[in-house]
């Protein structure tokens, strides 16, 4: 039992490493989560602000297992026919007409109707079969004979009966196609799901997944993304530029700033051969930062006091 | 599944955090996975599993700092690793022993610092007893951490409900620790002249008193710290707004932002309905161009269900003006549904309330509308005619108005003919009355020349009733 314990915390901190070295930079806690829903089989639900990383958690875990990422985004009205399978309609068409022409050679000695239908009942029913199912990513993360990784993209923008329809894959990973049966999956594939919380996710769903919630990044946190993603950025404007996007997240705001826009300013300012921070410099690059013409304006009286706490903090 | 996991899960339930019994083989699972080692590592793995909101997360985690925290013993304490210590036993404990095993047996295995192999079966309880005197003397800190733990457990002081019950708990464990041995020790050297020694161990078990009382406080409050607040929120719930006191406002709020919440969950879907026997022609053509135009496939039209235009009148004088605090309140919480309420307050004139609550925090634009607009004799009249004139033309037929009041008017015309008007041009016209039906009609109320012109009157008196309306508000907005 104790060696095992000790495998979990290494196996946990080989995650993170894993994680580090493709330039994901993380916390034990989202080390922790992929660990869990590697070894417990489940489904992984993350949720947070926009723009702290959930997207690319799953690009990242996708690279560090060496599977194919298998991509679903949502949206209002998707249904079964786009995530799940749809029927080769044209190719089942050409097969018919295939088959009228064949018929002749293939009646020709029958007699009577019932021997005819008798020999149709003969052959195997290729109409519906896999030969015309067109996978849609849900059956394709399926079909993967090594597994794969499904991420299943802002699920709270779909309807509720895509919800209720995703359980059944959830819970035992299979799907059923009225026409064919159930079609389980292959390899188990890790599969995760993100919600940016724009409506509360079902009970039912929620039971059936690990719920890994991804806040914004601490102060030494984020640092070590900026130095993972923006290599050639000084140590100081580092600190300096963190410190204030972190003061920044204190203001009452439409939108705060998230980990891709401070990425997004800190390659902005490389471009711009900053050396440090100062507020003419802030000023001009805001809306980088920003994406709200009202945040802006509400910013602007604070960003001398922000920068020279920044500029400290450097 | 251990026993330890399984007071924890009761302690979560008892916090608010729903946990189903799959949920919980879940976390049996995470915890065979990772083990009591580790704190922080089990407590990310197991606020993955239980917690699945927000809230939950931040209730989970006060609640595992509480639960797993062995303050009591540490301020004299050696031990650095005394915790992982406690931890790791107790969960061989739990798994190990389905609570087998004789009080004895159990208390000498901590005393020897066994790892759950325990010592041999002793027959007679003084062994145990000699033991927690041999550890009050030799301060073992951690060893008497233990023998607490496996006190509580036989006492079964996770069954603790009532604040009554600490005394009773406390000697129990006490007891199962051992403290007649004790006792008899502390006579024994009494009598044998070893008066130091004696007093010495008096004051150790005092001080032991102390802290196992310490803990059955605490585990109270873990078990039972929410269960009195849920019942005191549910009898609030169905009070009468008027009769609430001013102490619990502040659990009034807390409520009606929990009530929002849900309708919010409940209606944050835009609805659609298909209206069958409407061809959508040009969806229908799109969606069967792969069966070579055959209309293979038809799609109906739909609607989507209106999110409704509110307009809440609301009457700020005397008793009502408790109701319509609420009224506003629930109204305002629900932006999410409800992104167009305009709000109007009166008691004689009116005025419009809607930029105040855009601009004000929700309590400070309470009281002023109050102070603007209360006092001063009702007139049901003149408040009808200033909304005509402020808002008669932006009544279309989405709009929902609500209006709350008394409808006494202390004898003046109540010019039911703008009502009538109101009604005409209104998808919807609600009356909310905070006085029960029979009051209705008698001395100055006006409800028998106002209600023709309502779809509905209801009374609506408590925070349930209000839940009510504002649902069906939601529902029925087609």
């Amino acid at each position: 039992m104790t060696t095992d314990q000790h495998g979990a915390t290494g196996d946990i901190d080989a995650i993170r490493k894993g994680f580090e070295t493709r330039n994901y930079i993380c916390n034990s806690h989202i080390a922790t989560s992929i660990f869990l829903a590697e070894k417990l089989q489940k489904p992984l639900l993350v949720e947070g602000p926009p723009g702290v990383g959930k997207t690319e958690l799953a690009k990242a875990t996708a690279e560090m297992v060496g599977k194919p990422l298998i991509r679903l985004q949502c949206y209002e009205g998707l249904d079964e026919a786009k995530a799940l399978y749809e029927w080769k309609y044209g190719k089942q068409l050409l097969y018919t007409q295939v088959l009228k022409e064949k018929l002749g050679d293939l009646m020709s000695g029958a007699h009577g109707l019932q021997e005819s239908m008798a020999r149709l009942h003969d052959f195997d029913d290729t109409f519906f079969s896999e030969e015309f199912l067109e996978p849609r990513p849900l059956l394709k993360a399926l079909w993967q004979p090594e597994g794969a990784v499904l991420l299943i993209d802002e699920i709270d923008k779909s309807d509720d009966e895509f919800e209720a329809f995703l359980l059944e894959l959830l819970s035992d990973y299979q799907i059923s196609v009225p026409e064919l049966g159930t079609i389980k999956a292959r390899t188990t594939p890790i599969v995760f799901l993100t919600s940016n919380n724009t409506r509360e996710i079902g009970d039912a769903l929620k039971r059936r997944c690990l719920h890994l919630y991804i806040p914004f990044p601490d102060t030494g946190l984020e640092q070590r993304i900026i130095a993972a993603r923006v290599p050639e950025m000084e140590l100081r404007l580092r600190t300096q530029l963190v410190a204030f996007v972190q003061g920044l997240r204190q203001l009452d705001l439409k939108k705060l700033p998230a980990v891709s826009e401070t990425i997004d300013w800190a390659r902005t300012l490389v471009l711009l051969h900053a050396r440090e921070l100062d507020a003419e410099l802030v000023r001009n690059t805001l809306n980088v930062l920003l994406k709200f013409q009202d945040d802006i304006d509400n910013v602007d009286g604070e960003v001398n006091a922000l920068v020279s706490k920044a500029v400290q903090a450097g | 599944m251990s026993e330890v996991l399984g007071d924890f899960i009761r302690a979560l339930r008892a916090a608010d955090v729903r946990v189903s019994t799959s949920e919980s083989i879940d976390a049996g699972k995470v915890v065979d996975l990772v083990g009591f080692n580790d704190r922080v590592t089990l407590r990310s793995a197991l606020s993955q599993v239980l917690a699945k909101s927000e809230d939950e997360k931040q209730a989970f985690t006060e609640t595992f700092d509480t639960f797993f925290s062995f303050e009591q013993f540490k301020e004299r304490s050696q031990a650095a690793n005394e915790n992982d210590e406690r931890e790791s036993r107790e969960a061989e404990e739990g798994g190990g022993d389905g609570g087998g095993g004789d009080p004895s047996q159990s208390c000498s295995a901590a005393g020897s610092g066994g790892g759950g192999t325990g010592g041999e079966p002793q027959g007679d309880s003084s062994s145990a007893n000699m033991d927690l005197a041999g550890l009050l003397e030799r301060g073992d800190q951690a060893k008497l951490q233990m023998a607490l733990a496996e006190g509580a457990r036989q006492a079964n002081l996770n069954r603790i409900r009532l604040f009554t019950q600490r005394g009773m708990f406390t000697r129990r464990i006490m007891e199962i620790m051992g403290l007649d041995g004790l006792n008899e020790e502390i006579e024994r050297r009494e009598t044998s002249g070893n008066e130091k020694g004696a007093e010495r161990l008096m004051e150790a078990r005092e001080e032991l008193r102390g802290q196992v009382r310490d803990y059955v406080e605490k585990q109270l409050e873990i078990f039972t710290a929410n269960s009195g607040r849920q019942l005191r929120e549910e009898v609030l719930a169905q009070m009468r707004l008027s009769n609430v006191d001013r102490s619990d406002m502040k659990i009034m709020r807390e409520l009606v932002r929990k009530m929002a919440k849900r309708l919010v969950a409940l209606h944050s879907r835009r609805k659609k309905v298909a209206r069958r026997g409407t061809l959508d022609v040009r969806r229908t053509i799109r969606a069967n161009i792969e069966f070579d135009g055959l209309l293979f496939h038809t799609i109906w039209k739909r609607t989507k269900v209106d999110r409704p235009k509110v307009m809440a009148i609301c009457d700020v004088s005397g008793s009502v003006a408790q109701v319509s605090r609420f009224l506003l309140m629930f109204l305002y919480s629900l932006q999410e549904v409800l992104p167009d309420v305009r709000s109007f307050a009166f008691s004689g004139n009116l005025g419009e309330t809607t930029d105040l609550f855009k601009r004000e925090k929700l309590e400070q634009a309470l009281s002023e509308a109050l102070r603007d607009f209360g006092g001063g004799s009702t007139d049901y009249g003149r408040a009808l005619e200033d909304f005509e004139s402020l808002a008669m033309n932006d009544i279309d037929h989405r709009t929902t108005v609500l209006i709350l009041g008394d409808a006494r008017s202390n004898y003046g015309d109540p010019r039911s003919d703008i009502l009538k008007l109101v009604h005409a041009r209104a998808r919807r016209v609600i009356w909310l009355n905070p006085e029960p039906r029979s009051m209705w009609n008698s001395g100055d109320s006006e409800m028998r020349r106002l209600s023709p012109y309502c779809d509905k009157a209801v009374t609506c008196s408590s925070l349930k009733d209000l839940e009510r309306v504002v649902s069906e508000l939601l529902r029925s907005a087609v």
